[in-house]
């Protein structure tokens, strides 16, 4: 039994698939809930559901950041498909790209993602930073004043 | 990647030595065809229905007579007599209340379609084909993220003399092959109907579990009544598959569960796109016009690259965002434009004195002599 080829998924899932978002608003944008997608946006180029290797970057515990791909020759074996290897948190950003370049783009892994892996490992990294507290705000006017006074 | 054989899954959960040849349903030579499988499930979808309509009698079950004309009202039909609210109102038509709807619903309706039984096969051995594809049955929405591999096929050992025939050995059956997670998606997912089904037989809305696939000849049929009362799970006889099941909702790559005689069976009963089907007259397994689905194989074959012209030019990237210089400021820019700025910096050609001096001054007389007339 071959694999079907990913151009041939495509064109059935293209339509009706459980990681397509279609919502009215917006134009009818069209978003993913894949895993797999790197732009959460249901296209060609980035469901990775569809193709034969797709990168995905997913947040893991503790600012732990998830580098997720798909194994070669295992598209049969949905239990064994998918390899996961975290990169903690204590890693520095920068070294938490170039371990997610080593691993994909730079041995010729889809290096179209290249990009797209690099900026979502940072948008991870920045969103599970702690939330600085807001200095509270400075009095003007008459309230200003009437603290002076008090 | 051809892969001739696919692995069979004892009882337990376990990977067994035994392999099963892949029957020819499962060849990449067989068409996937969305577009067929949609429009036969249509079809058949609608052949389960039962006839309904509006009572005959119903908006007419009144003495109505028009009143005519010269009475400054419609003529349209209006109840006789008198002594109550009734007597004068319009009766009969649509647009009259508690008249009849407009072109009373028939039992006499179409209610069935008619499908082509080659095309009823296509769309079967289509639907049996995608199955095979796990990314096609995560698009479906089934939990497979623990089926070891698929097709999915488990040894018909685990189902002899009778071994699955409790709910609760059915049950331990699919959570160790790995689909437990997809029942509890199903499970999970029993919804409360919106709108007047609710009070049609048709109350809670869930979602598909996998189908077990059986061969009655060598499983039995205990496992049926075990599998019932699974939510989302069904069971088939490999002979009598049917595209609602492989299906459903005509979208492609339902998760099914082989045993693996059913699994043996699937050649004898498909047959190949060469030999006819042992079982059902006339059938060949249709073949796909395009032997090679892959586009970027196609595209970077050697034979369509001996062909292509070569890449004109070298790789060009554009520059975007990039500061706009001055070359009135920047000489190095100036130069870009303008080759001949060099030597004329170089020779100080702008602080040059006009060859020949100032012109000279017309004569005094010059103004007379233009004025002469």
């Amino acid at each position: 039994m071959a694999t079907l080829s990913s151009d041939l998924i495509w064109e059935i899932t293209r339509g009706n698939s459980s990681t397509l978002v279609k919502r009215k608003q917006a134009g009818g944008v069209s978003f993913s809930r894949d895993p797999l997608n790197l732009k959460n946006q249901y296209n060609r180029k980035y469901e990775g559901l569809v193709a034969d290797k797709a990168i995905g970057v997913q947040p893991g515990e503790e600012g732990s950041v998830i580098l997720l791909t798909k194994k070669a020759g295992k598209a049969h074996q949905p239990a064994t498909h998918i390899s996961r290897s975290e990169i903690p948190a204590k890693r520095s950003t920068r070294k938490t790209y170039s371990a997610i370049i080593n691993s994909t783009a730079q041995r010729d892994y889809r290096t179209d993602l290249r990009k797209e892996a690099v900026a979502r490992a940072s948008a991870i990294r920045k969103s599970q930073k702690p939330v600085k507290a807001s200095k509270p705000a400075k009095a003007r006017g008459a309230k200003a004043r009437e603290e002076a006074e008090a | 990647m051809s892969r001739p054989t696919v692995t069979i899954i004892s009882g337990s959960g376990e990977a067994s030595k035994d392999t099963a040849p892949i029957p020819n349903v499962f060849k990449a030579i067989l068409p996937i065809r969305p577009d067929i499988v949609h429009t036969v499930h249509t079809g058949m979808n609608k052949n389960r229905r039962q006839p309904y309509a509006v009572s005959e009698k119903a908006g007419h079950q009144t003495s109505a007579e028009s009143w005519g004309t010269g009475r400054a009202v419609a003529r349209i039909p209006r109840v006789s007599g008198g002594g109550t609210h009734r007597a004068g109102q319009a009766a009969f038509g649509n647009m009259c209340r508690s008249g009849r709807m407009f072109a009373p619903t028939k039992v006499w309706r179409k209610w069935h379609q008619k499908i082509n039984l080659n095309q009823k096969r296509f769309a079967t051995a289509s639907a049996i084909a995608a199955s095979s594809s796990a990314a096609l049955l995560m698009a479906r929405g089934h939990n497979i993220s623990t089926v070891p591999e698929v097709p999915l096929v488990i040894s018909s050992t685990a189902f002899a003399d009778a071994a699955v025939a409790k709910t609760s050995a059915a049950l331990a059956l699919l959570r160790a092959v790995g689909a437990g997670a997809d029942i509890d998606k199903v499970t999970k997912s029993k919804k409360l109907r919106a709108g007047k089904g609710k009070l049609r037989g048709r109350r809670h809305k869930q979602r598909r579990g996998p189908l077990v696939i059986y061969n009655p000849d060598e499983d039995g049929k205990e496992l049926v009544l075990a599998f019932r009362n699974l939510p989302g799970v069904e069971t088939s006889s490999v002979y009598s598959l049917n595209l609602l099941q492989l299906a459903p909702g005509g979208h492609l790559g339902r998760f099914i569960v082989w045993t693996s005689s059913a699994f043996g069976a699937l050649d004898k009963i498909y047959g190949s796109t060469t030999e006819p089907s042992a079982l059902k007259k006339d059938f060949l397994l249709p073949s796909t016009i395009m032997r090679q689905p892959d586009l970027s194989k196609i595209i970077n074959s050697s034979d369509i690259q001996k062909v292509l012209r070569p890449v004109r030019g070298g790789a060009v990237s554009k520059r975007t965002n990039v500061q706009k210089k001055n070359p009135l400021r920047n000489f190095q820019v100036q130069l870009r434009l303008n080759p001949y700025a060099a030597a004329f910096a170089k020779n100080k050609e702008g602080a040059k004195k006009v060859e020949g001096g100032k012109p000279e001054r017309v004569p005094a007389s010059f103004p007379e002599q233009l004025h002469e007339n």
